[in-house]
């Protein structure tokens, strides 16, 4: 029982949370728009909807009354249209909105912890309740906003037979699914869905909406809709393709002469097409509410939660399998085989290879998310800043698709909003005149963007505000006493720099949102902790920019093995452009005998990985050995090795615990591998190699 | 006659189980390294392996001496004498590398050869006179038959140099 109840509650706050997390997306979709579409105003009347049914299931009465009040106000705005609100009201309405969904998020965040809901919800429900009164009140005058037919009168609706109408040149014909309910209802939803994609349409019985009696004649014979055009026909025919409820359509031409049995041009069930769009797996509601269930986009319901625990492991396998298969397939046994059966089982090894790349692939996906999550909530944190700030700001997200490892997610998640804080609160400027004076736009702007390298995800957040004073940072460092040399030995890079260390915070007072002092350092340390780097630019009177650089990751390696002396190296495919064996004249020396090589009408230095890593080996010609042309995302060289040993993929294994303090990372190694024999190899990092053997000379 | 024989198990016992509660005695593993006896507490040692081939990495310290793959795990290996200060440890039959766990942190270290387990009475430990000038050890306990034994500082071997 107690175990039954777990995983209830489990999967009451998954989908709670998801509901609420939709919630918070049209919320901020809406009101950029500064209106509700008629969509949404259904879809938050059909998740008020469920998290009531599930919060009564599980005992949770506030939720659900909370919830109960805010279903009966959209309730009541679904009847009315949304259009009967004035602005104001709309404005009033997306503040209670966000109130009620903080409210909810609260108590779902109780239920998580295990404390006591809140019970005294009154004050609240009643705020609701009274704006569902002044909007009724101020709407009750509105007249009717359905549409006023002035089609002929209908005939009687035989089976078989279209309703008489002189000037439809065509007719739909709809079924809808048995048993469901007040099909008159339902079927004028139907309607609704289609006059609101603006076609012209006259509909059949027409006083469905309000004779429950008609229900009857639908269940046995359908109902029908009729077109001026056959393209309004064809456009409406689309639009049923996306509504539930429906069994089946026929398009109807009027017959010229006179009116015969309607022609089947098309027929579709809308079975098949009903699972895609299946209602959330919740109680489904028996009122006539979710007449557009289509505006949810119906990859959605196909989702499932999986423990991150259970995706680890299955990435650990698979990289197992990975490295097994490679094992199998270069025993040196198989020497031993018969041409033919070497041939044969070559065939089967391709095969092999190629199924578990193909299931690699897939389990690196499972962890990939799209940062999409992450924006979402940060445009929720402008908004509450502005209206708390009283500053003007847009937020323009880039690459909100962009998809990234569930890990990573959660660690930068907070660094982000951290960054996204400091930028409004300190930022874009106080007043606007201020904005003006320095010829800038009087809306300030902050753009959040996520992209994706080869390797790398970069992240971000640049605002247009007043930047920061390399001097003031200075003044307030040495007020902090955290200055470790003289001051006027700082560059401007190394001014900034401070921001990032602990205890440093420029805002003379401490703020709501930020100010704490625990602050760049934090996110510096959070985001190292995934192995990436923050850095930082900023104009004084232009603004700042922080970047994020988070390394993918890269569990398995396409990599390149190379010897070099005794030591197996591995390079990773992505960043060999090629590789190529060399004369002795092509090598062009400077005059401190740095060895170049022209290729491609391009200079490029050439490191010697014997020499830069100690490593005793015989080949010390270039002529000898072979040089691989790398490049990372802006740094292109050579390195000079003794020999190409073959492709492998690998699994990146980091260093153990205790070398860290060696810092290898930043001399040009990522990690080591085992290879199928069971010797290890280490994996090279073109990136940090440049840096350590061509930069820091 | 039986319960005489009893009784006597227990009187005998009583003291053994009197030291057991002040845990003054640890059982050590004795090795040779650098021409001096050394132990080091059987609670950090989690084996013994020989004939590992050890990859090196390059830009390391020289006592470092690579890495080795126990198992599908990688672990560092350290040479201990040179560690010390000294030359690097000869590979003749009977070098050998013991795994330790300090603190969790797995590293394997490098000896000429393991002697024995022994239990080593706390107690008798003393201090190094030269305290400035060790690393790596902290403490000497001389045996019944007069040789000296140090005490390897694990904590010290855990944190490079």
């Amino acid at each position: 029982m107690d175990n039954g109840m777990e995983g209830m509650l489990d999967t009451y706050l998954f989908e709670t949370n998801s509901l609420l997390d939709r919630l918070d997306e049209m919320l901020m979709a809406d009101e950029k728009i500064g209106d509700f579409s008629t969509d949404d105003v259904n879809e938050i009347f059909r998740i008020m909807h469920t998290i009531k049914g599930s919060s009564a299931m599980m005992e949770f009465s506030a939720m659900a009354e909370i919830a109960h009040h805010i279903e009966d106000m959209f309730f009541y705005i679904r009847d009315k249209g949304i259009d009967s609100l004035d602005p104001q009201h709309k404005k009033e309405l997306f503040n209670l909105m966000f109130r009620s969904e903080d409210f909810l998020r609260g108590q779902v965040e109780k239920v998580e912890s295990g404390e006591a809901l809140d019970t005294d919800i009154d004050s609240f429900a009643a705020d609701i309740n009274n704006f569902l009164k002044k909007i009724s009140g101020a709407a009750a005058d509105e007249p009717d906003q359905a549409p006023a037919q002035e089609a002929a009168p209908p005939a009687s609706v035989a089976l078989e037979h279209l309703p008489d109408d002189k000037e439809a040149v065509c007719f739909l014909h709809i079924f809808l699914e048995e048993g469901i309910g007040m099909e008159n209802l339902r079927a004028y939803m139907i309607v609704n869905a289609v006059q609101e994609c603006g076609i012209d349409l006259r509909y059949y019985p027409e006083n469905m909406e309000s004779d429950s009696s008609t229900s009857a004649s639908i269940i046995e014979e359908g109902f029908f809709m009729a077109f001026t055009s056959e393209d309004d026909a064809n456009k409406a025919s689309d639009v049923l393709r996306t509504q539930n409820y429906i069994r089946s359509y026929e398009l109807a031409a009027v017959p010229e002469p006179e009116p015969e049995p309607e022609i089947p041009v098309k027929e579709e069930p809308a079975k098949s097409a009903a699972p895609a769009a299946a209602p959330k797996p919740v109680p489904a509601p028996q009122k006539p509410a979710p007449a557009k269930q289509a505006s949810a986009p119906p990859v959605k319901q196909n989702l499932i939660s999986v423990s991150l625990m259970r995706l680890d492991s299955l990435q650990n396998i698979v990289g197992e399998i990975v490295i097994t298969e490679s094992m199998v397939t270069s025993a040196p046994e198989l020497n031993q085989l018969s041409r033919d059966a070497y041939d044969n089982f070559m065939k089967s090894a391709r095969q092999l290879r190629k199924l578990t790349d193909d299931l690699q692939d897939i389990s690196m996906s499972l962890r990939m998310v799209p940062i999409s999550g992450v924006f979402q909530k940060m445009s929720r944190i402008v908004r509450d800043m502005k209206q708390k700030l009283d500053k003007d700001v847009h937020l323009t997200l880039i690459g909100e698709d962009t998809e990234i490892d569930k890990t990573i997610v959660d660690s930068i998640q907070d660094p982000i909003m951290h960054m996204v804080r400091n930028a409004m609160d300190h930022g874009i400027e106080d007043d606007p005149a201020e904005r003006i004076a320095a010829g800038k736009s009087p809306q300030g702007e902050i753009i959040l963007s996520a992209t994706h390298t080869s390797s790398e995800v970069v992240i971000s957040i640049a605002d247009d505000g007043q930047g920061m004073d390399p001097e003031k940072l200075l003044a307030k460092a040495r007020d902090k006493g955290i200055l470790t040399k003289p001051e006027s030995e700082y560059s401007v890079k190394e001014a900034l720099g401070l921001v990032m260390l602990p205890g440093f915070s420029t805002n003379q007072e401490v703020t709501e949102f930020s100010g704490r002092g625990v602050g760049m350092d934090v996110v510096k340390k959070n985001v190292e902790s995934v192995g990436g780097v923050v850095s930082l630019t900023s104009e004084y009177g232009r603004g700042t920019t922080f970047t994020m650089k988070i390394p993918l990751t890269m569990a398995i390696v396409d990599g390149m093995k190379v010897t070099v002396g005794n030591s197996i190296f591995t390079i990773p495919i992505a960043n060999i452009r090629q590789s190529l064996k060399i004369l002795p004249e092509d090598v062009i020396r400077d005059e401190n005998d740095n060895e170049m090589l022209e290729l491609m009408d391009s200079f490029y230095p050439v490191v010697r990985l014997h020499q830069f890593f100690n490593i005793d080996t015989d080949v010390t010609e270039l002529s000898d050995g072979i040089v691989m042309w790398v490049e990372t995302s802006d740094r292109s060289f050579c390195l000079f090795v003794d020999e190409l040993v073959g492709e492998q993929q690998v699994v990146v294994k980091p260093f153990p615990a205790f070398l860290n303090y060696f810092e290898l990372k930043n001399s040009g190694i990522a990690g080591c591998t085992i290879l199928g024999d069971g010797n290890i190899s280490i994996i090279l990092d073109i990136q940090s190699l440049h840096s350590a053997a061509l930069e820091n000379v | 006659m039986s319960e005489q024989l009893n009784n006597q198990a227990d009187i005998q016992e009583v003291p053994e189980a009197e030291t057991d509660e002040l845990s003054t005695i640890d059982r050590c593993l004795t090795f040779e390294s650098a021409g001096l006896i050394l132990y080091i507490s059987t609670n950090n040692v989690i084996e013994i392996i020989n004939n590992h081939s050890i990859t090196t990495l390059p830009l390391m310290p020289p006592y470092i001496k690579g890495i080795i793959n126990l198992r599908g795990q990688i672990l560092p290996v350290m040479d201990i004498q040179q560690r010390m200060g000294k030359g690097p440890t000869e590979f003749t039959g009977s070098a050998c590398i013991i795994v330790l766990d300090i603190d969790s942190v797995s590293l394997g270290i490098i000896v000429d050869s393991v002697r024995q387990v022994m239990d080593i009475d706390l107690k008798d430990v003393r201090p190094i006179p030269l305290k400035h000038q060790q690393k790596l050890l902290n403490g000497m306990v001389t045996m019944e038959d007069g040789s000296v034994f140090m005490s390897i500082d694990c904590q010290a071997l855990a944190v490079p140099q």
